[in-house]
């Protein structure tokens, strides 16, 4: 191969991707196979004697991430980043000192904040009341208030925040992360997606897709309420002739055959991995119902998370009950799957786009679309924070909030607002993370960061993730039509600031 | 050039004094070169060069890296140098990390580069001298006519392996000996024709042709197997679906509001016909290219135009943003990138898009040959584009536009003299009704009228009212509907079903009430816009309109009026202005709000506005104009009404989503050349045009001025398809070697640059490119000769030895094991059910339900019954969806269609087992397959364990092997064995 390029020099005796690769690839031993199946990189490693990707070279302060992604742009100045200019100078004409263009018309006057915000914590943090459930936990989150997008349009804004990329067919971050590290358990799936109980977000599963990585490192999408949570998982009623002892007997049956036809195809490591994935599907019809199963948790866990599961029907109109239960059940469902060894959850809060808004893309008006999602969101996320630290597990698990781009100061129609993707806010939480601090200010209106030159990324927020997880990011690359692609493109600093 | 000495030196001196820095200008310079060696050299040195850039000579500087020159001789500010050393942008300043420099060390450099940046030792010359040594790079140079190898005597004994049989052999084995390899034994029959079938149509041998092939006497048996197998219309289907792979066609948008694309669907058809017909591969290129241009009077030149559009579209950014914004400067950019891509990579196998922010990192590749790209396509636009399969229907419709036109020019020059014989008041007059008539399908202003809240359902009783203002003696209530095109209802929108008008003194109705109109009982048929007179007689001060039976708006139910009017005795309006009160509004200003219902405004109204006007401009007309020229105006109209009706008779025109001009009128976009790729900074204007690299052409297509928008494509599609383009020829052969071996030649075959891999046997892809090429580009015959070599009839084997020496088999020595793609199993389950439905062709089938199709379409696979037959036909045929990617078949490494596809993935993954044994589909085919082995084999159970066996792996069962499934079927039934003979890695796989 004609390779003028040198690989960076790296820092440890770490093995290139190529040669990591070309190992892996290689005939592997029966239980490095099996792990490597199940994803398990360092068991793998391990067991075939040899080690880890190369781009971990950094000492990992987290195993496992949360990511919540709230679909359709959620306003950081109703939320998060307090501006009392609006307040003073609400009503009057807004004036940016430049031409600004707007997605829509949303230029009208200038719009306080939709709800009064109280200091919270020791930090004394401003919350606004739709999120003051968040106050609680405040004090171990690091807001960045200065995040810019590259577009204002949902679809470009949404794949830059999930892959990097505005264009379709780059890996979703999880899957990056799957890549790189594999599972932590043998018998769920590596990457969960959460989505939305309304259905999928702007640019549907290519949020989360593996692109041109394999597929195995694809988010697998679990409906915790739906009645059949992980496709597949069980034979479909077309099947009516499956029954649970056929199903063990097609299965042990389908092992000894496979084995057999191995025999005069010495040295083909798929044959072995292929029957092992048969023994790892079975594994995971145990383990996925136990792990999404609610029966198990007290009733006092499910108030926290504002589950009410006596309720069959809710009304017609977006309200805050119902939000706080759905989004309170991925919440949970995330926690048990975390719990149980899933490496990276991406939970979502709100559909695409369409009309009567089902989601945070509030042109027509801020209070009635996010105050219900806002304190079902606020509810869910502060009880799977607080769940998760009395377990011992936030100290090395990432909770990530974010959304695509922010909303403007000004107002559309009186009571909405239009895309900002020139400022908005994103916030950690967790392992690694220092609390209670705001990095990078947005300027007085929460029009675009204060330091215009100096704004934070979804790359710095992704380098930063990928550093917490241990792994450098200008070292993470698939090699794909003539170009070694990162999830940080070209770009991307670890944001040293909010680091503990 | 340099400037004087005396210049320089007054320049720097006069700069050295601005920033206090106090020395000669040769020491300024000095100081200059010092400070680049003392801070840049470690990363643009001799060490190391990060984005191949040397600032420690002055040629470096000046041939620069990634980012283009690092300086402008004589202008430091417009150095990108001095930019990158004095930005405050961390994604772009100079050192990256540590000690910045000092403004004063920002203005030496800057006077340095000012005067010219003199270096000791060195001159301009030597700096642009020389050729590009990326040049010299293979995927470059011309196709060579290399002497086929001599034979490998030793491989002639070892036990097993076939001599040679064609050409490939002798290059194939070459190389094997080279490396200390060996070729291995031939593989048997029923491994061949298992192979063979899979590998050029996709789908597996029936039984019968498996038998009848190994029991062939015939020394020509595999040959002639070949030949049928390529003759079959199975053959396309399965080689378009890797071409398909390759140009990222899909049957939707993708992105947010991921639209289906209805029409997309031809294009797919022209290939799978293109191949089969084995069109010659030039005009394969140029078809697709530029095929409306070259071969107009053609369906495949129609059709192949699908290509350009194959990829996906962002709806909003296109839509619902215009061009002016930026996010739609962004979008359009983005959308010709795509083209450019698609173009470059399918056909040249070179990765130009990597040139769009700074010349290519890797390959000889500027940004000017990117932009030039990009100009072919500037006039480009996706969309349904209009045509038809009959010449002569095409001519006809073309003739009648002509004609059509010719008289639309006539009308236009009569109507102009009509125009200055009535002066400006026709002008005027014509201008209002204009106006009026662009508003017809709409309302007079913003307001629309009154809307009630909506209701789940029509028998919601709604009401408003208006309150007079005090006793009134009331003649006649008229009711006027509304004009809304939402979910295209138009005029009549809200107007009631059933409803009644009562006149009360009592607002709330209690007591009192007279009714003027009941019309409650049975439903009235819709008005339009049409105003409802009700008269009435007596007196009250509130009117009610009360509907008892809502109208349907989208599922749902609502009541509007656009305007109440309640005519006293001498016809004045007395509800003008009136206070209205309802049961409900939605209030929605300004087109929704009670006051609407009396602000005077109404669609109807408005159409009596028009009808005034037209009458007062007939009667202008009449006065000033001579009669002959009103008559002939009116003949031209009767003639193009005429000529319009013909072409309404004529069988319409087929339509295909493809590349159109339509929206820019043929022009095409002014295409700049774009500073770091920002659509904020262009530079100077590209010309259409392609790759300098490709010395044998020329780089930049020589077009007049005046040159027609296909001239640009058209000229590409010849410059791809030239016999001395050295990249096409390669291309297309080594994907062909790719899909039959499982690695190309070149195992990048989308990317020939230096980032992708160097060919394993430059030779052999040489011959190859050269005898596909010079023998007229016929795919058939090309597929022909691989599959007949002695090194594709290897047997898969085992690794041994070998292994140890060439583990991933890049030489050969035997043939790969492969695991069938989605489609193929997919299709293999039909065929061992028995159900493939061999349909060729038209819309693809769906195995989804769309929800909320008018705004961002769900696509529901959950909601799909796999025992539709709709869906039993070849995966090919599929709706490719981009957004919600088919479940079943992305799991099982099915091509992205949102993505340019070389080579699929091959994953094994736990959810690919659950989907293999529990997906609705392998569980009804299981079915199936039990039901048509139950018919083929009647009631013998060993019988029907057998027939499944071979039905599904093209083998008998060994008596281990039909002992164990025969139990499985003694207790719990034929389907359960089915369902593991489906799962098997035998099934998956293909020696």
């Amino acid at each position: 191969m004609t390779n003028t390029v040198p690989w960076r020099a790296s820092t440890s005796s770490a093995l290139t991707r190529r040669e990591w690769l070309a190992r892996y690839g290689g005939g592997l031993g029966g239980t490095a196979l099996a792990a490597m199946l199940a994803g398990d990189r360092d068991a793998a490693a391990a067991a075939a004697g040899t080690v880890s990707h190369p781009a971990r070279i950094h000492p990992p302060k987290v195993k496992r991430v949360v990511q919540l992604f709230m679909a359709g742009a959620a306003s950081h100045i109703d939320l998060w980043d307090y501006k009392p200019a609006l307040v003073k100078h609400h009503g009057q004409p807004s004036d940016f000192g430049e031409p600004v263009e707007a997605f829509q018309n949303g230029l009208g006057p200038w719009l306080r904040p939709i709800w009064g915000f109280e200091p919270c914590g020791q930090s004394g943090k401003m919350l606004a009341a739709p999120v003051a459930a968040l106050g609680d936990v405040v004090d171990r989150i690091a807001f960045i208030h200065n995040m810019v997008s590259t577009s204002g349009v949902h679809s470009a804004a949404t794949l830059l925040q999930t892959t990097g990329f505005v264009l379709p067919g780059f890996p979703g971050s999880g899957c990056w992360v799957s890549y790189a590290l594999g599972s932590l358990n043998d018998n769920l799936p590596t990457f969960v997606v959460l989505p939305d109980h309304r259905g999928y977000g702007s640019n549907g599963v290519k949020n989360w897709d593996a692109g041109f990585l394999p597929s195995q490192y694809s988010g697998t999408v679990v409906q915790p309420a739906a009645d059949e949570p992980l496709a597949d998982l069980r034979p479909h009623s077309a099947g009516s002739f499956v029954t649970g002892s056929s199903d063990a007997a097609a299965r042990d049956l389908i092992g000894r055959l496979n084995r057999r036809h191995m025999e005069d195809r010495v040295g083909d490591s798929r044959l072995e991995a292929r029957i092992q994935s048969y023994e790892l599907a079975a594994k995971m019809q145990m383990a996925a119902p136990e792990a999404l199963g609610l029966d198990g948790e007290p009733e006092h866990v499910l108030r926290l998370y504002g589950i009410d599961r006596s309720r069959g029907h809710w009304p017609s109109q977006i309200n805050a009950e119902e939000e706080t239960h759905h989004f309170g059940l991925r919440c949970l469902a995330a926690r048990r799957l975390l719990e149980r060894g899933v490496r990276f959850v991406q939970v979502w809060s709100g559909n695409d786009n369409g009309f009567p808004r089902r989601n945070w893309d509030s042109h027509e008006d801020v209070e009635r679309d996010h105050g219900p999602l806002a304190i079902g969101m606020a509810r869910g996320t502060a009880a799977l924070i607080k769940d998760l630290e009395q377990r011992g597990l936030l100290d090395d698990t990432l909770v990530l909030w974010t959304t695509e781009f922010g909303r403007m100061p000004s107002s559309q129609g009186g009571k909405g607002r239009d895309h900002n993707p020139f400022v908005f806010t994103n916030w950690l939480c967790g392992g690694g993370i220092k609390g209670g601090i705001v990095h990078g200010e947005s300027d007085r209106w929460g029009y675009k960061p204060l330091d215009r030159d100096r704004p934070t990324t979804v790359h710095d927020v992704h380098a930063t993730m990928l550093r917490l997880l241990g792994i450098e990011h200008t070292k993470l690359t698939w090699r794909n039509n003539g170009i070694d692609r990162r999830l940080t493109d070209v770009h991307g600093h670890v944001i040293d600031a909010i680091l503990s | 050039m340099l400037r004087s000495p005396r210049v320089v030196q007054l320049l720097a001196v006069a700069i050295a004094m601005c920033v206090g820095w106090r020395a000669a200008a040769a020491d300024i310079h000095a100081a200059a070169r010092g400070l680049l060696a003392a801070r840049c050299n470690g990363c643009h040195g001799a060490d190391s060069q990060e984005s191949h850039l040397r600032l420690d000579s002055r040629a470096g500087l000046l041939l620069g890296g990634d980012f283009g020159p690092a300086i402008v001789p004589g202008k430091g500010a417009r150095s990108e140098l001095v930019r990158r050393i004095s930005t405050t942008n961390p994604e772009e300043q100079m050192p990256p990390a540590g000690e910045r420099f000092l403004p004063e060390e920002v203005a030496a450099i800057a006077a340095w580069i000012d005067a010219g940046a003199p270096w000791p030792g060195s001159d301009d010359a030597s700096a642009a001298g020389g050729r590009d040594p990326r040049l010299e790079h293979w995927a470059w140079q011309p196709i060579a006519h290399p002497a086929v190898p001599e034979r490998v005597v030793s491989f002639a004994v070892i036990a097993g392996v076939e001599a040679e049989r064609n050409a490939i052999d002798f290059f194939i084995r070459a190389k094997l000996a080279e490396k200390g390899l060996s070729p291995s034994p031939a593989a048997d029959r029923r491994t061949l024709i298992r192979r063979l079938c899979f590998d050029l149509t996709g789908l597996p041998p029936a039984p019968e042709d498996i038998e009848a092939f190994v029991a062939d006497q015939d020394p020509l048996a595999y040959e002639r197997l070949v030949d049928r197998l390529l003759a079959s219309p199975r053959y396309g289907e399965r080689w378009a679906r890797h071409w398909l792979d390759v140009v990222h066609y899909g049957d939707t948008h993708g992105y947010d509001k991921d639209k289906p694309r209805p029409n997309a669907w031809p294009y797919r058809d022209y290939v799978i016909r293109a191949l089969n017909v084995d069109k010659p591969y030039a005009r394969f290129i140029e078809e697709q290219i530029a095929g409306d241009v070259l071969f107009a009077a053609t369906q495949d030149g129609q059709e192949a135009i699908g290509f350009i559009a194959a990829g996906p579209w962002d709806y909003i950014g296109h839509v619902e943003v215009p061009e002016t914004k930026t996010d739609g400067k962004i979008a359009r950019h983005l959308d010709r990138d795509d083209m450019v891509a698609n173009a470059a990579g399918t056909f040249a196998s070179v990765t130009i898009h990597c040139a769009q922010c700074h010349h290519h990192k890797f390959d000889p590749i500027t940004q000017d040959d990117y932009y030039a790209f990009q100009a072919v396509f500037a006039a480009i636009d996706r969309e349904d584009r209009t045509y038809s399969v009959d010449p002569e229907l095409m001519r006809r419709h073309a003739a009648l536009d002509a004609r059509k036109q010719s008289l639309e020019d006539r009308r236009k020059e009569v109507e102009k003299r009509i125009a200055k014989a009535a002066g400006p008041r026709l002008a005027d007059l014509d201008k209002r009704i204009a106006e009026a008539a662009t508003l017809t399908d709409g309302n007079p202003g913003p307001a629309y009228g009154y809307h009630s809240g909506i209701a789940a359902a029509a028998d919601v009783v709604k009401w408003v009212q208006v309150d007079l203002g005090g006793e009134r003696a009331i003649q006649e209530i008229v009711l006027h509907p509304c004009h809304d095109t939402f979910n295209d209802i138009g005029a009549g929108f809200g107007f009631p079903v059933r409803y009644r008008v009562e006149v009360a003194s009592d607002p709330e109705f209690g007591s009192g009430v007279t009714t003027v109109a009941s019309l409650v009982d049975a439903d009235v048929s819709n008005p339009g816009t049409k105003p409802q007179a009700h008269s009435a007689g007596g007196t009250g001060r509130y009117v009610r309109v009360t509907a008892t039976k809502l109208a349907a708006r989208k599922d749902d139910f609502i009541f509007a009026l656009a305007e109440l009017q309640v005519r006293g005795t001498d016809g004045t309006n007395l509800a003008a202005d009136a206070v209205v009160t309802g049961l409900d509004s939605i209030e929605g200003p300004p087109r929704w709000a009670r006051r609407n219902l009396v602000d005077g405004e109404s669609p109807a109204e408005f159409f009596d506005r028009e009808k005034l006007l037209r009458k007062e401009r007939e009667s202008l007309v009449s006065e000033a104009v001579d009669p002959e020229l009103v008559s002939e105006l009116d003949d031209l109209r009767r003639q193009i009404v005429a000529a319009e009706a013909e072409r309404k008779s004529l069988p319409p025109l087929s339509i295909v989503y493809a590349a159109t001009t339509r929206k820019r009128g043929g022009k095409p976009r002014p295409i700049h050349v774009l500073a770091r790729g920002n659509v904020l900074a262009p530079t100077h204007e590209a010309a259409a045009g392609a790759l300098t690299a490709v010395t044998t052409l020329p780089a930049r297509f020589d077009l007049p001025p005046d040159h027609a928008e296909g001239d640009r494509r058209a000229a590409l599609a010849r410059w791809l398809a030239d016999p001395r383009n050295p990249l096409t020829w390669r291309s297309i052969v080594n994907r062909v070697w790719h899909y039959h071996f499982g690695r190309g030649i070149v195992a990048t075959p989308s990317d020939f640059g230096r980032m992708g891999s160097a060919p394993t046997h430059p030779e052999l892809l040489d011959w190859l490119a050269a005898g596909f090429r010079d023998g007229g580009g016929s795919l058939k015959n090309l597929h022909k000769l691989i599959v007949t070599s002695a090194t594709y009839r290897q047997a898969s084997g085992s690794a041994d030895g070998r292994a140890a020496i060439d583990s991933g088999n890049e030489y050969l020595w035997r043939q790969n094991r492969r695991k069938l793609e989605a489609e193929a199993i997919r299709d293999a389950v039909l065929v061992a059910a028995g159900t493939l439905d061999l349909t060729m062709g038209g819309p693809g089938w769906q195995d989804f339900k769309i929800e909320h199709p008018e705004h961002s379409p769900h696509y529901r696979y959950d909601l799909a019954d796999p025992a539709d037959r709709a869906t039993w036909r070849r995966s090919v045929y599929r709706f490719v969806v981009r957004s919600q990617t088919q479940p079943f078949m992305t799991c099982l490494d099915c091509a992205d269609p949102s993505m340019r596809v070389e080579r699929r993935n091959e994953s094994i993954s736990a959810l690919q087992a659950l989907a293999l044994l529990n997906n609705g589909f392998m569980m009804v085919q299981a079915r199936q397959f039990a039901e048509r082995v139950v018919q083929d084999a009647g009631g013998d159970p060993a019988a029907q364990v057998r027939r499944a066996f071979e039905l599904g792996l093209g083998r008998d069962p060994a008596p281990d092997e039909a002992a164990a499934l025969g139990e499985v079927a003694d207790v719990h039934g034929l389907a359960n064995v089915c369902r593991v003979i489906l799962n098997l890695n035998e099934f998956a796989f293909v020696d």
